[in-house]
């Protein structure tokens, strides 16, 4: 009886289109607010929601690059000791060296991409598996990151100064109409194009669907006269470029970049891509559910604190949800099969 | 006359000569190792060139190393292995764990290396195994933010029909500095308020010697990230920030400082209702410290610091007798951060 019901709600065509996961997951969402709101009253103001989108930017860019690498069934490790490193590099240009900050920013992106193009060379044209050649890249952007500012943090400029503009693009700040200050995340605007965009190219553009069918079968789509190397390598080139726009989104966020930092948080964003539905093993995967994915753990991070509970538990909680979501996965592809 | 004194002058001047050289020639040549905790904080930058300038000065050479952040004990220990292999005269030692260094510890003893130990120190060590620490007292400097913090709020406390609430953000429950900076501010708390109620991190509600009150006017919640990320410590900042009765905010490291200054941005409560309290520097405390969103701030001296560890293991290294040394902490505001004295301590 349940079985029916079940079948008969998956083949809705509305459910067909948007995705069960998808849907699971925004209930999930939607569930996760209302507990943490419920909990809390402070969870309930502006300043918490501001805060949640200023928090999701950087996971959300180095999650949307992630994503292809996932469906190409590789991974990239490298996104999260990356993004500070390209960041510590632009910082070091603007502040150290007095370039503008525009300079800095291209420089922030473009360092990204030489990374990714690395990733690229040693995953798609050298065969490495994607797990050690990331995890190279991972450890030698740590070791870089420190070197190209001396050990220094860096602090990008702050708000007050006129160079400052560039925290703008995330979080732009005015008057209420009792002359309060307000501040407008103005930076989901950018997230909301890059995921248009990147749905568009993933699902509609040639490379795009490429890039799916590797990780469905990539021997099946060499021998359709695929140029294989090309189209799994863009996939790292594309991460490279994303973990670049998050060194940005970080450090317009945070006050002050460390050198050293940012392992673990590739995690933040591979869990993310897994929740919002990207499978593990390549071939499935879509943008926006990658975004609700991110969306998930954000409100994890910044809603778990608030009810009081203690930061290992915290952790155990972000874990038990991060399984659930596999399972449900698994789940899936058993029925599939 | 003048040439009597011109004589006299010449021979002051050649004994002069001659102790400076006997002293800088017992040191010179002396190969000191010194394992810090790693370069992340502009802090270690400052110890860093205390120590390059003392070495330079007596003439002997160091080498300054630390590992990629300061949650990787295991690198550091790797370091001390190596530190202790190049068979050095004396080793500086700031550990970031005392436990994981302690076989290293013990071979450098069995070797006749005598340990200086820095920052932090290396509590817990074995007897005779640190020959002298070269350190700031934590608690201590802890218990001045609390001193100081008091001035600020001592009305609002007294005036507060309700219990109020002062947060501390902590970096860690691990690292003895960060912790003695907490526990110094906790007690101190406690005892200018007549007494509080502790709440968060159990490290730091069953760490402090004071009594929890219950009934207390005062309520001190200490808040520990479950990671070291700059995100994780704001929204702790925030979820105090979020609190009706928050009056005060002390931030024990600069990544905590930091922190809150990130965290305070979309709230606008520090240096208004909400009195915040740094400890170190780095560019954007002192921003804060300066805007007045900053009550002010405790700095270490990391300069005198670095140049007392290379002192004191070169001593050691002589065969002369060391002892502890304190190398002090103050407390900077908008209005002295300016001053020579102070001045000096502070870096970007």
């Amino acid at each position: 009886m349940n079985e029916k019901k079940g079948n008969a709600f998956t083949n809705n065509p509305i459910v067909k289109a948007i995705g069960l996961q998808k849907i699971v997951v925004v209930l999930v969402i939607v569930l996760l607010a209302a507990f943490f709101s419920i909990m809390s009253p402070a969870f309930r103001q502006y300043s918490t929601l501001v805060s949640l989108f200023d928090y999701s930017y950087y996971i959300t860019f180095m999650a949307i690059g992630v994503t292809f690498c996932l469906i190409t069934g590789g991974n990239d490790l490298s996104v999260g000791t990356g993004m500070v490193c390209y960041s510590l590099f632009g910082g070091y240009l603007i502040v150290h060296m007095g370039l503008p900050v525009g300079v800095g920013m291209i420089a922030t992106i473009l360092l990204g991409m030489v990374i990714g193009l690395l990733n690229a060379f040693l995953v798609a044209v050298w065969d490495l598996p994607p797990f050690i050649a990331t995890l190279g890249t991972m450890m030698m952007t740590r070791g870089l990151g420190s070197i190209l500012t001396g050990g220094l943090s860096i602090a990008w400029p702050a708000t007050a100064v006129p160079q400052g503009w560039f925290r703008s693009i995330f979080k732009y700040k005015t008057l209420n109409s009792a002359g309060k200050p307000l501040m407008i995340p103005v930076g989901f605007i950018l997230v909301l194009i890059c995921i248009i965009v990147m749905s568009i190219f993933l699902n509609k553009s040639k490379p795009g669907r490429y890039i799916i069918a590797i990780g469905s079968n990539k021997e099946a789509t060499r021998l359709s006269g695929i140029n294989v190397v090309k189209y799994q390598g863009l996939a790292y080139l594309i991460s490279g470029f994303f973990a670049g726009l998050a060194g940005i989104a970080y450090a317009a966020t945070f006050q002050s970049i460390a050198p050293g930092t940012g392992a673990g948080l590739e995690l933040d964003a591979i869990a993310g891509a897994i929740i919002g539905g990207t499978s593990m093993t390549g071939g499935v995967g879509t943008i926006t559910g990658t975004l609700l994915g991110v969306f998930v753990m954000s409100l994890l991070k910044t809603g778990l604190p608030y009810i009081g509970l203690q930061a290992n538990w915290q952790q155990i909680i972000t874990g038990i949800v991060l399984i659930v979501a596999i399972f449900i996965d698994v789940l899936k592809n058993k029925k599939t099969a | 006359m003048t040439k009597k004194v011109l004589s006299v002058a010449l021979v002051a001047a050649m004994v002069g000569s001659m102790t400076c050289a006997v002293s800088a020639a017992d040191y010179a040549g002396m190969k000191i190792e010194i394992v810090s905790k790693g370069f992340q904080h502009q802090y270690w930058q400052a110890v860093k060139k205390g120590a390059e300038e003392k070495a330079e000065e007596l003439g002997c050479t160091i080498n300054f190393v630390g590992p990629n952040s300061e949650s990787d004990y295991a690198d550091q220990v790797q370091m001390l292995n190596a530190a202790i292999n190049s068979e050095p005269s004396a080793i500086g030692l700031a550990a970031l764990s005392t436990e994981t260094c302690l076989d290293s510890i013990k071979d450098a003893q069995s070797k006749n290396i005598p340990i200086i130990g820095f920052d932090s120190g290396v509590p817990g060590a074995p007897e005779g195994a640190i020959v002298a620490n070269a350190a700031t007292d934590n608690y201590a400097a802890g218990e001045l933010a609390a001193e100081k913090g008091y001035e600020a709020i001592k009305d609002k406390i007294d005036a507060a029909e309700a219990p109020v609430r002062i947060g501390v953000l902590a970096q860690d429950a691990v690292s003895e500095s960060v912790m003695n900076r907490g526990l110094g501010f906790i007690d101190k708390m406690a005892e200018l308020t007549g007494g509080v109620k502790l709440e968060g991190n159990d490290a730091y509600v069953n760490g402090a010697t004071c009594e929890n009150k219950d009934d207390a006017k005062v309520i001190i919640e200490t808040l520990v990230p479950s990671q070291v990320t700059s995100e994780l410590s704001a929204i702790d900042c925030q979820t105090l920030l979020n609190k009706d009765d928050i009056i005060c905010i002390y931030g024990s490291n600069q990544h905590s400082a930091e922190a809150m200054v990130t965290g305070d941005e979309n709230y606008g409560r520090l240096g208004n209702d909400v009195v915040g309290i740094g400890f170190d520097s780095g560019a954007v405390t002192k921003a804060a410290v300066a805007s007045g969103q900053f009550l002010g701030a405790i700095t270490q001296a990391p300069v005198a610091m670095g140049a007392k560890v290379v002192e004191l293991a070169c001593a050691a290294a002589a065969g002369e007798t060391v002892e502890d040394v304190d190398t002090g902490c103050q407390w900077y505001t908008a209005e002295n951060m300016e001053d020579p004295e102070i001045a000096q301590n502070l870096y970007d």
